[in-house]
């Protein structure tokens, strides 16, 4: 049996589980008797207010983009990471460690740049 | 005789041709990031199916990361209200799409036209093991496409100073409302 | 026919198991909490259902399940009831991924008139050669499941939490990513097995061309080659699993519940069971990474086989079960151990503000695992060079 089958096997299973579980005990628990108060999103005794009005910082959206770019170049570090070993014991590993180097680098100065303009503040 | 590798890599194909079709039919631009979510999910089972294991593992940390920040995106810029209604259907923007969908078509036959020879050739026989074939795939990017590699740190950095300059920008959709 | 359906039904067999033992596992670690969090604030806890209390757990899940369903008004139907589920995939997926002890070798035999095996057994769900990075993808899948949550909801609170807790996972994941890359360094390798196998015996590697090897009861542990790495790998496992200091998400002060506010009854457990299998993953990851996985500390595996082979009078296949599963317990005593400080951290740190939490992950984590990163590369390269 082939790995990937067994990924998606295992999916299917929790998948599956997971939405039993929810049928059973929506089930066995008492008949859902709703209110307009009881179906109110929680709120401490305000009148509750809706998602919509909900202002979402420009922050979180930067924070995923700048994500994205580091982790394309982590990921690149992942079969480097792997081979360098082999190299420094074939005798290639300044060549291979300067090839990464100059990435790191421009990664650095990536970072040094976030963090001087403030892009990862918080207020 | 179908054999169980062959029914995986149907289901696969399948789920990632519905997730695809599911994408651009959604109305609601939330339940279309999870479909291409999915997708990029499946498209990764693809290339496990294909024993490339680490492009896989990419695939997911990189595409399933890129959904989600779409999915944030989707949160902070569509007024909520008419979330249904967010995708225009103008005409000029529909004239857009059928634009990019041509380009993007002709890009890709252009690529399988140009590469049908590798594309379509047995992979060679020293790849087959998994931890060979990422070393294999290191090999070739640090020394073959040595300098495309540096290239993507540049592109990289400048992407990073991009989106932080555009984030910057005052009024549009995020102008203040005090 | 018969000897390819029997290797299916043992692997369904196999990954059904490692999927109950995550959800076995987390009433038995939500009693350890319990409990343990009385202990070190000097109360009693949970002491009344069975002995000890331990029967708790089970009483608190009967009742979960006799809860009234609860929809709030404006929720997404399908997204609410999605997300809980969404929860638990990614901690079983990457749970099963991880090798539990060494594979088991069965012998082949004889029964119902057919030949059978010999069998390797391995105690893990699937062998995948990349295991890292598959582990890495499929957590990255966890952040889904928050959102989801938090837009399903449809209050605010929930939206905030989900954000919030979204933004410190990816914040934290580079971090842990980049830590990897030192212990891939020094192993050089994807496969679990193998970084295992190599921190088997004492201490050993290369200094400047000569080859130092320490006493026998010092492991050659990844610890020993990346304790910086170790650390961003602890701290950034703490902020993924959203434990304490790093539990912004939430933070009942600000955010009531965070992203669950709107959840009662199983669909919260759901959420709950997730958290914990993210803790045991982490807890594993961190004992193969830097203890020596399943391997006991002055005693290798193979020696181990051999002192159980010399010791008893077991078959080839009856020593390496019992190689196996006292192997495991070796794994589940360091398991235990990590479980423990992640309890024990919760009531002895506290609370970071959320930019405090934002600037840790990107002006200290980051930079210190880069600069770990390059430190390792320079000294592989100085040390085994002649």
């Amino acid at each position: 049996m082939n790995a990937l089958f067994a990924v998606i096997l295992l999916a299917i299973i929790v998948v599956t589980f997971g939405a039993l579980l929810l049928v059973v005990s929506g089930m066995l628990g008492p008949k859902r008797q709703p209110s307009p108060v009881k179906d109110m999103p929680y709120e401490s005794g305000l009148p509750g207010q809706e998602t919509k009005d909900t202002k979402v910082s420009v922050k979180f959206y930067l924070t995923a983009i700048l994500f994205i770019i580091f982790d394309i170049e982590i990921v690149f570090m992942y079969p480097w990471a792997v081979t360098y070993l082999d190299s420094v014991k074939a005798g290639t590993g300044g060549y291979l460690l300067g090839a990464m180097g100059i990435f790191i680098a421009l990664f650095v100065i990536g970072l040094i740049w976030e963090i001087k303009s403030k892009a990862l503040e918080w207020d | 005789m179908l054999e169980l590798a062959d029914y995986t890599f149907y289901f696969l194909a399948l789920v990632t041709l519905v997730g695809g079709i599911a994408v651009i039919t959604a109305q609601n631009p939330i339940y279309s990031a999870l479909w291409l979510a999915l997708t990029m999910v499946s498209v990764a089972g693809v290339f496990v199916s294909l024993d490339a294991w680490f492009v896989a593992g990419v695939q997911l940390i990189v595409y399933a990361g890129a959904v989600m920040v779409l999915f944030v995106m989707v949160i902070m810029l569509f007024d909520l209200r008419r979330e249904t209604n967010a995708f225009s259907r103008g005409m000029v923007s529909g004239f857009l799409k059928l634009a990019s969908a041509g380009i993007f078509l002709g890009l890709i036959g252009g690529s399988i036209y140009n590469s049908a020879e590798t594309v379509f050739a047995p992979p060679p026989a020293e790849l087959e093991k998994t931890a060979d074939a990422t070393k294999a795939l290191a090999n070739t990017l640090f020394t073959k496409y040595i300098f495309s590699f540096e290239v993507i740190g540049v592109l990289l950095l400048v992407i990073a100073i991009g989106a932080v300059t555009l984030s910057r920008v005052q009024g549009g959709t995020h102008a203040k409302h005090d | 026919m018969g000897v390819d359906a029997f290797e299916i039904v043992i692997n369904v067999v196999k990954l059904l198991v490692i999927f109950l033992m995550m959800i076995q596992a987390v009433p038995i670690l939500v009693w350890v909490e319990r409990r343990g969090s009385a202990f070190i604030q000097n109360r009693f806890g949970p002491n009344r259902v069975g002995p000890l209390g331990l029967l708790q757990l089970l009483a608190d899940a009967v009742k979960f399940l006799f809860k009234e369903e609860f929809l709030p008004r404006k929720a997404v139907r399908f997204l609410y009831y999605a997300a809980p589920v969404m929860a638990l995939v990614p901690g079983a997926l990457a749970l099963a991924a991880i090798p539990l002890g060494p594979p088991i070798e069965v012998s082949a035999f004889e029964l119902f008139g057919q030949r059978w095996g010999p069998y390797v057994f391995k105690l893990q769900g699937y062998d995948i050669g990349v295991g890292i990075v598959f582990i890495l993808g499929v957590s990255s899948l966890g952040a889904y499941g928050l959102l989801m949550a938090g837009w399903g909801s449809a209050s605010k609170y929930s939206l905030l939490g989900a954000l919030r807790a979204s933004a410190q996972m990816i914040s934290y994941e580079l971090a842990l990513g980049l830590s990897l890359v030192g212990i891939l360094l020094v192993y050089g390798t994807f496969n679990f097995y193998e970084i295992i196998a190599q921190q088997q015996g004492p201490l050993s590697f290369s200094w400047f061309g000569r080859e130092v090897v320490g006493p026998w009861w010092l492991p050659n542990w990844g610890v020993f080659y990346n304790p910086v790495g170790m650390i961003l790998f602890a701290a950034s496992t703490f902020a993924e699993a959203n434990r304490l200091p790093f539990d912004l998400p939430e933070a009942e002060g600000e955010l009531v519940a965070g992203f669950h506010t709107e959840y009662g009854g199983f669909k919260m457990l759901m959420f709950y069971i997730g958290e914990y299998g993210h803790m045991i993953v982490a807890s594993s990851l961190l004992a193969i990474f830097y203890f020596g996985g399943y391997g006991i500390p002055g005693l290798p595996v193979e020696v181990l086989e051999a002192k159980i082979a010399a010791g008893t009078s077991l078959g080839p296949t009856g020593v390496s079960v019992l190689t196996s599963v006292v192997s495991h317990l070796a794994l589940l005593v360091k398991l235990g151990l990590f479980l423990w400080i992640f309890i024990w951290v919760r009531w002895t740190l506290p609370r970071f503000r959320y930019d405090q939490l934002m600037d840790l992950g990107w002006k200290s984590m980051l930079p210190w695992a880069l600069a770990n990163v390059v430190v390792t590369a320079v000294w592989l390269l100085l040390a085994n060079s002649k």
